[in-house]
């Protein structure tokens, strides 16, 4: 079983290789009618890629005005900025990175820091449905372990693997270097692991 | 046996270079605690993914941000340079015009009244020159009580604004010097039953430069000591210039050319206008930029 699953994940791979050169491409394209100064390229990228900036602008702002603002600053400033992209890396990297800066911009200027209840806002539990299995217990599990992370950790694991970045270009959003990134992520998992483990224990 | 625990998250987003995923699988094949480990991730990417499905994206953001994109292309499209200049003097005069009201009230009435009186004297007495004596002691005044931190019923408003304190200064002084200016101007108007309207100009650059280094040292002197300092210092370097030294020396017998000489070029200083234009713009720089450290000094005294 676990054979095949190998198989698969490396089918995926040689896909995902030649889905990134043709994503490249489409990027490409797309920024150079935002340089044109199509206004309905702007729309389309919105439409490719809104729902991932603003989960990504909510995950750093735990904060859902605060959020909208964001990324219609974010689209502003890729209107205005797009020249700068040539495809050196992909196009959703340079945009989380601009997500990142706009989100450390404003809250510079906000009078305090998130704090736990917006935190807890944001991912508020949703019932479980009462036939709970063993794997739903641990996805609970999982989600209260995700909720405990500080927002730079928890902002790592959203990048990995939820915007689909590679450790570089995580670094290059955030600033830092790689090395600061995997022990983020190191760190994000002993955390987790030390829930499930607690748990495991009782 | 070496585990890949730093590598396997990435392998799970697939983000892991392919060189090293034939590795990981080989390795993955006998290692159970890896195996766990893909497991653990599996569960934590699901699960990150899951709660992200969730969010929807607010709908119409890209027409907001179009609108805003037009909002501020506009006037800049059309003249930047007169659009700045608007925006310089939207602002110059939005802190003129709250600057105005913070000056102490007493300021207007108070050199109306002593300006009429002049007025009034000066028609009386036939002598014009009262109004080339009063108009700089009563432009002097009035500076002299802007700097106030003692008094000021808007200090602590003043201290706790963006706004710097010599722009509010130099406001506050624009504002009080063109009221200075304008109530002269009327009484040398005033004047002209008794003197030949072709002096009128003569008669209003006498009084003009004196009043403007009058009030400029007097301010200056406002800031560094205190307004009532001020007003005295300055009231006796002007007034004093009207005496006839050589006449009071020779009373007490201790005539002295060299005194005779310094009164002379004193009087002159008041005479020159160009020297008095001169010294007024290098007093107010100095002015403007000694409200720096006056603040702190003044605070400390006040407490």
């Amino acid at each position: 079983m676990l054979a095949k699953q190998l198989t698969m994940n490396l089918s995926q791979t040689t896909r995902r290789t030649q889905s990134k050169s043709a994503e490249l491409a489409c990027d490409l394209e797309l920024v150079r009618r935002i340089v044109a100064k199509e206004e309905c390229a702007l729309h389309e990228l919105y439409t490719m890629y809104g729902q991932r900036l603003y989960s990504y602008a909510l995950c750093l702002t735990a904060d859902p005005a605060l959020a909208e603002d964001v990324v219609q600053d974010t689209l502003e400033a890729v209107w205005h900025s797009a020249k700068s992209y040539r495809g050196e890396g992909r196009l959703i990297a340079w945009l989380m990175k601009i997500i990142h800066h706009t989100v450390s911009k404003s809250l510079r200027h906000r009078p305090m820091p998130i704090s736990e209840e917006m935190e807890s806002n944001l991912y508020a539990d949703e019932p479980l449905p009462e036939d709970q299995t063993q794997s739903n217990e641990q996805t609970a599990l999982i989600r209260q372990g995700l909720k405990k992370l500080s927002p730079e950790h928890r902002m790592v694991l959203e990048l990995v693997f939820y915007q689909g970045l590679s450790l570089k270009e995580i670094a290059d959003v955030c600033n830092c270097p790689v090395g600061t990134i995997k022990s983020r992520l190191s760190y994000a998992r002993q955390q987790l692991r030390g829930v499930l483990s607690r748990m495991e224990e009782i | 046996m070496k585990h890949y625990l730093d590598e396997i998250p990435l392998y799970v987003a697939g983000q892991l270079e392919s060189s090293q995923v034939s590795g990981l699988e080989e390795h993955l094949q006998g290692c159970s605690v890896c195996q766990k480990e893909v497991t653990f991730w599996r569960s934590v990417s699901t699960e990150i993914k899951a709660a992200n499905a969730t969010i929807t994206p607010p709908e119409g953001l890209a027409e907001r941000a179009l609108a805003g994109i037009h909002e501020k292309e506009l006037p800049q499209k059309s003249f930047p340079v007169f659009s700045r200049l608007r925006r310089a003097c939207q602002q110059a005069f939005s802190l003129l015009r709250a600057q105005s009201y913070l000056i102490r009230r007493e300021i207007w009435p108070t050199s109306l009244g002593i300006m009429a009186l002049g007025v009034i004297t000066a028609l009386l007495s036939n002598h014009f020159e009262a109004i080339v004596f009063i108009a700089p002691l009563v432009a002097a005044a009035n500076l002299a009580m802007l700097h106030n931190p003692e008094n000021d019923p808007a200090y602590e408003l003043v201290v706790a604004t963006p706004t710097s304190s010599w722009k509010i200064l130099f406001a506050r002084m624009s504002i009080v010097s063109t009221y200075n200016l304008v109530i002269a101007l009327l009484a040398s108007f005033a004047l002209l039953p008794i003197i030949p309207p072709e002096f009128l100009g003569k008669l209003i650059l006498s009084w003009l430069a004196p009043m403007a280094f009058l009030s400029a040292l007097a301010l200056l002197l406002s800031i560094w000591f205190s307004t009532s300092n001020a007003i005295t210092v300055s009231y006796v370097l002007w007034i004093v210039q009207y005496l006839k030294l050589s006449k009071i020396l020779d009373i007490w017998g201790m005539h002295s050319s060299f005194m005779e000489l310094f009164w002379n070029a004193y009087q002159d200083f008041w005479k020159s206008p160009g020297l008095l234009l001169v010294s007024t713009l290098a007093i107010l720089a100095i002015a403007m930029f000694s409200t720096r450290f006056s603040e702190h000094g003044l605070t400390q005294r006040s407490v």
